[in-house]
């Protein structure tokens, strides 16, 4: 008996036992919705990912290209950021003395809000207290909602 | 005539470091001149000073060479180093220009809507010429690892022809690059997106025209038999080079065209 044989022999066992307990463990097709073939990947919760950027947005001596880059990956996200993540980056920008990006801020997740035209409203009036208190003005205020 | 008890090569004295060297202050103070004073002549002086240096220099090592041996094998092994650390300072070169695109790509400032592309540019669509371009350059890497071989099994004809191909391939991506910058809707003055484009694709352009001409240089020389199949470093040189203009092509295409869109 060659060697290779012996090993060409015990490749195919395991293989066809391979192939059953495929089907034993694996029933992705017909099983019921709790056997889901997710990823082993650690799911981060929604609050997770608020306080995350909570905190990134919070960083006492945050500079400009951090904050830009910060926005603009919060902004290419498929959700509208919570009130308590979009004050954190309005802190930021005061911060910096950049009311342009503050302004924008508003302006991208009324844009991101798409067709929900009820989210915006909701949002500015859950910050109405810190745009008061930094002194931003809404796009609306400043008549550049019209294009 | 003399003998020398090592392989190295001791090169006779050359008056190119020289002209090469008056040629770059020419060049660098014509330009100064051209900005602040209209005047084109020292910069003229230096664009000749240049090229009389290059041809005469790099004709000098063909003929120290192919004509009169010196280049032994741990002659030829430097040569290998100095391309590889040339290419790799080329390298970094660009570098410079990819975390210029990225620095602002990436953090888009509020001038330009705080979004990349900013606020209207109206970019190139990169499944179009751009995609074309890709596989140009990818097309004419096939060509020229073909001459390559082409040359080591010593088949001539075949030589000439990739290389010719891998020539006229080249050409043909200056060519729609050309257009291209023609035809594009904006402008190396519209903003960091038009200084990023415009000067890293720009940069690269050059390396492609470069690249084209040195592997014509080697076509010049593959008709006139200077390559054997065992030796044709000068060829080697310029494939290195090709490929590395290739895989900045790849790089420049991933980031600006299609991400950077």
């Amino acid at each position: 008996f060659s060697p290779v044989g012996k090993m060409f022999r015990a490749v195919v066992r395991l293989s066809t036992s391979g192939v059953r307990n495929l089907a034993r463990t694996r029933p992705c097709y017909s099983a019921p919705l709790s056997a889901r073939c997710y990823s082993h990947a650690k799911v981060e919760t929604d609050e997770e990912f608020d306080a995350r950027w909570v905190t990134y947005f919070s960083k006492p001596d945050i500079d400009a290209w951090e904050l830009k880059k910060g926005m603009n990956t919060l902004i290419g996200y498929d959700l509208v950021p919570e009130p308590k993540i979009l004050d954190s980056a309005l802190r930021a920008c005061r911060r910096l003395n950049d009311l342009a990006s503050a302004i924008r801020i508003l302006e991208a997740v009324k844009d991101k809000s798409g067709p929900h035209k009820d989210i915006y409203p909701y949002l500015i009036q859950e910050l109405q207290p810190t745009l008061t208190e930094l002194g931003i003005s809404t796009p609306e205020d400043l008549g550049m909602d019209i294009l | 005539m003399a003998h020398q008890a090592h392989a190295y090569h001791m090169v006779d004295p050359s008056p190119w470091p020289l002209t090469g060297a008056i040629a770059a202050l020419l060049l660098t103070s014509g330009t100064a001149v051209w900005f602040h004073f209209h005047s084109l002549t020292l910069l003229t002086m230096g664009n000749i000073l240049l090229l009389l240096t290059m041809y005469q220099w790099w004709r000098d090592i063909i003929r120290e060479g192919t004509f009169q041996g010196h280049h032994t094998p741990p002659v030829q092994k430097g040569l290998r180093y100095g391309m590889i650390l040339f290419i790799t300072s080329e390298v970094f070169f660009f570098l410079g220009f990819f975390w210029a695109f990225y620095h602002s790509s990436l953090a888009p400032t509020p001038e330009l809507g705080g979004c990349w592309p900013p606020t209207g540019i109206i970019t190139l669509d990169p499944f179009e010429v751009p995609l074309l371009n890709t596989a140009v350059l990818l097309a004419s890497g096939v060509t020229v690892t073909w001459a390559h071989h082409s040359i080591m099994e010593g088949e001539r004809k075949q030589a000439i022809q990739s290389l010719t191909l891998t020539i006229l391939l080249g050409f043909y991506f200056t060519f729609l690059q050309g257009m291209e910058y023609y035809e594009a809707p904006f402008t190396i003055a519209d903003g960091v997106y038009g200084s990023t484009f415009f000067v890293a694709t720009g940069f690269h352009g050059l390396h492609v025209i470069i690249g084209s001409t040195f592997l014509a240089v080697c076509l010049l020389r593959q008709v006139q038999y200077h390559f054997t199949s065992e030796h044709h470093f000068g060829f080697e040189a310029a494939a290195w080079y090709w490929h590395f203009v290739d895989v900045v092509w790849l790089f420049l295409y991933v980031s600006i065209y299609w991400w950077g869109s």
